[in-house]
């Protein structure tokens, strides 16, 4: 999962990024509204951290350029602003939801964990077949068995599963799990899927991931070929 | 009582006290016009009397003679049948003649006076007219003296006619005026108040929006009425009022969203970086660079709460100056020294020119705290390599300290705006430069205490000049 950070304050944007890569996501950083909307626009995230008081643009202006443009990407706002008003014009602008600072790290990443969400689902977790993955923990489990992935291989294979039944092209798998500091050398992408396979397979769910030749992989449900 | 009420009740009050006058005085000159009217009939009668009787008041011949002129005259009235008529018909217009002596024994009287007396008033020496109770009515009398040729007064003739229907006018009059009164003073009353209350309507309008305006509700103005009058005033400077107000609190509401977020900004930055820190173990040198991070963050936070209670302190005037006459050339040069080193650090060296022997009248501790913050902030805002240069010029009212950087200059449409409290040219608000935004507004507050002037000039890219002019002190 890729998110983007708006936040022109050095400090937070720096242990934001930090402890979301801890938690696998692949982060990028914009620290003003105006390179920040250039981010947004020309690469796909699954979710932006905007402040609100950004030098150049501000957060509201950069929320409402993003929805101009068509975009439905979850947007967290971030910010000192914490009166009543301040909160309902956030969300009017169209953010999907809105932390007051200070805040927790840990309500951060649950409140990130709901914008990604699968729609008509109830909780976090994402399954194909035997194999179940629980985000907020960062676990894989095939049927009662835990494998233990890498953070990489554990995004790689999240995103997959969370676009399950869709091919992944080898560029929207870059553009997600890594971040915009990789160069778009997609041969790592391979490497990557060998090592995730090779412990899957170990799990007993060798097939799960397919190579779409040329084009990327998919992550089918199994019986549904 | 409603003021409207009170307008109504004093007016009345006026009105009727000036009613009370006029119809007072009216009665008297209708009651004098009358008597003088009645004073007039008596001195024809009297004209009547002596010339009948052949005789004068001053040429007095005796009582004797004048006996039979009365008895004559009452014939003279009796031949008249008009008069006679009349005098049956209405016992009203018959007169009364008497004549007495000196003593005011009756040596005579007219046949219309019966076993009556007229009264006779003594101490009146020469021709008087008075009004008096006769038998339960009023007359009018008039009272002549009769002297013999040689001057001597010999009696008086005594002549009344009766008031009565001059009464009953004066007296219609009086009941006229009694009740007409307050006839006149309830509906003047009423329509005073009426009015007053549409005199008033502006106050009742001042006063509605005046209920309606809250501190969240400063929007609101009074309509200002048609007239330039003194209620259109009051409007207008009422609102000016809302006016000062709505931009204090305005104000207020800046400053503490300013604040708050310049606060809880580095508290978000060490509360999460301690946060992630805390999530995994790591290794030594991670743990101290973050902490070394976050300390540094507290240190800004606690500069920053420093200057913040030390602005509230000077805005709420708690802290007075204590002015003295010092020379103003040690003082620069004490910031100096101490400004040298970090300037140094930065590669920037500063020069003050000390041939000056001025002296102004400041606080010590306060000048020195402008200076320091000035030369700082153009320590931040130079780059290196460059000079900051301290003149002290001083022409016969003022000492000018000048402080000149060739740093980065501040746009001139920011110019204005630097005093205010967080404001910052760079408005990223980024710690890059370690400015909090609150170091001028203290040298303003500063300076504003002690009848300094401060003045900045500025060119981008080329330096900022501040100027910091006091008066001349010996």
């Amino acid at each position: 999962m890729r998110l983007l950070i708006i936040e022109d304050e050095p400090g937070i944007a720096g242990f934001l990024k930090d402890g979301l890569e801890e938690e696998y996501f692949a982060v990028d950083v914009a620290y003003d509204g105006k390179s920040g909307l250039d981010l947004a626009l020309t690469n796909e995230y699954d979710l932006l951290i905007v402040d609100w008081m950004i030098p150049a643009l501000s957060g509201i202006e950069v929320c409402r350029q993003v929805r101009k443009a068509g975009s439905l990407v979850p947007i967290l706002f971030l910010t000192a602003k914490d009166t009543l008003e301040d909160v309902v014009f956030g969300l009017d602008a169209g953010a999907n939801d809105y932390i007051k600072k200070p805040f927790e790290f840990e309500e951060l990443l649950a409140r990130i964990r709901v914008q990604l969400r699968t729609k008509n689902k109830a909780d976090d977790s994402l399954s194909a077949g035997s194999l179940s993955i629980n985000p907020a923990t960062h676990q894989v489990f095939a049927g009662s068995c835990e494998i233990t992935l890498t953070p990489k291989e554990f995004a790689l294979l999240e995103y997959l599963i969370r676009n399950k039944d869709r091919v992944c092209t080898r560029s929207r798998i870059i553009e997600h799990v890594w971040d915009i500091h990789f160069d778009s050398d997609t041969s790592v992408i391979d490497v990557y899927i060998t090592f995730l396979r090779r412990k899957l397979e170990a799990a007993g769910c060798g097939n799960l991931i397919q190579t779409i030749r040329g084009v990327g992989y998919i992550v089918r449900e199994p019986g549904m070929v | 009582m409603s003021l409207r009420n009170r307008i109504a009740f004093y007016y009345t009050i006026a009105t009727a006290f000036l009613i009370a006058i006029v119809f007072t005085t009216i009665f008297f000159m209708v009651e004098k016009i009358v008597y003088k009217q009645f004073d007039d009939q008596l001195k024809k009668e009297i004209a009547e009397i002596f010339a009948d009787s052949n005789i004068s008041p001053d040429n007095f011949q005796g009582f004797e003679d004048f006996k039979n002129n009365i008895d004559d005259e009452e014939g003279r009235i009796d031949n008249n049948y008009e008069r006679k008529h009349k005098k049956d018909k209405l016992k009203v217009d018959t007169e009364f003649i008497q004549l007495v002596n000196n003593s005011g024994e009756v040596i005579n009287k007219s046949a219309s006076l019966s076993w009556c007396v007229l009264a006779f008033n003594p101490r009146q020496s020469g021709t008087s007219y008075f009004t008096n109770n006769f038998g339960g009515s009023m007359v009018r009398q008039a009272q002549v003296p009769l002297t013999n040729p040689q001057g001597v007064r010999e009696g008086y003739l005594i002549i009344a006619v009766p008031l009565k229907n001059a009464l009953i006018v004066l007296h219609d009059l009086r009941d006229i005026f009694l009740f007409s009164f307050p006839v006149i003073l309830l509906p003047l009353f009423l329509l005073t108040r009426s009015i007053a209350i549409k005199s008033i309507s502006p106050i009742e309008k001042v006063i509605a929006t005046a209920e309606k305006m809250s501190q969240s509700n400063l929007d609101e103005r009074i309509p200002l009425p048609f007239h330039h009058d003194e209620l259109y005033r009051l409007a207008a400077t009422i609102n000016a009022l809302f006016g000062r107000m709505q931009d204090a609190f305005q104000r207020e509401k800046h400053f503490t969203a300013d604040a708050s977020h310049e606060l809880k900004t580095p508290l978000a930055v060490v509360k999460g970086t301690l946060e992630v820190l805390i999530r995994k173990p790591r290794d030594r040198e991670h743990y101290e660079t973050r902490i070394q991070f976050c300390l540094k963050e507290l240190n800004r936070m606690a500069r920053l709460i420093d200057q913040l209670l030390m602005l509230a302190r000077y805005e709420s005037n708690k802290m007075t100056p204590h002015i003295m006459v010092t020379a103003l050339s040690p003082l620069v040069e004490n910031v100096v020294e101490r400004m040298i080193p970090t300037a140094l650090t930065k590669g920037i060296s500063i020069t003050f020119n000390q041939a000056d022997s001025a002296h102004i009248a400041v606080d010590p501790g306060m000048f020195d705290m402008i200076l320091e913050n000035i030369i700082s902030n153009a320590i931040k805002y130079s780059s290196s390599g460059s000079t900051i240069s301290i003149e002290i010029k001083h022409d016969a009212d003022n000492v000018v300290c000048s402080i000149i950087d060739q740093g980065i200059g501040i746009p001139e449409e920011m110019l204005n705006a630097i005093f205010e409290r967080f404001y910052r040219v760079d408005e990223s608000r980024s710690s890059s430069t370690g400015g909090l935004g609150l170091g001028l507004s203290i040298v303003k507050k500063l300076a504003d205490l002690q009848q300094i002037m401060v003045g900045v000039t500025s060119a981008t890219n080329q330096g900022t000049t501040f100027t910091l002019t006091c008066p001349h002190a010996g």
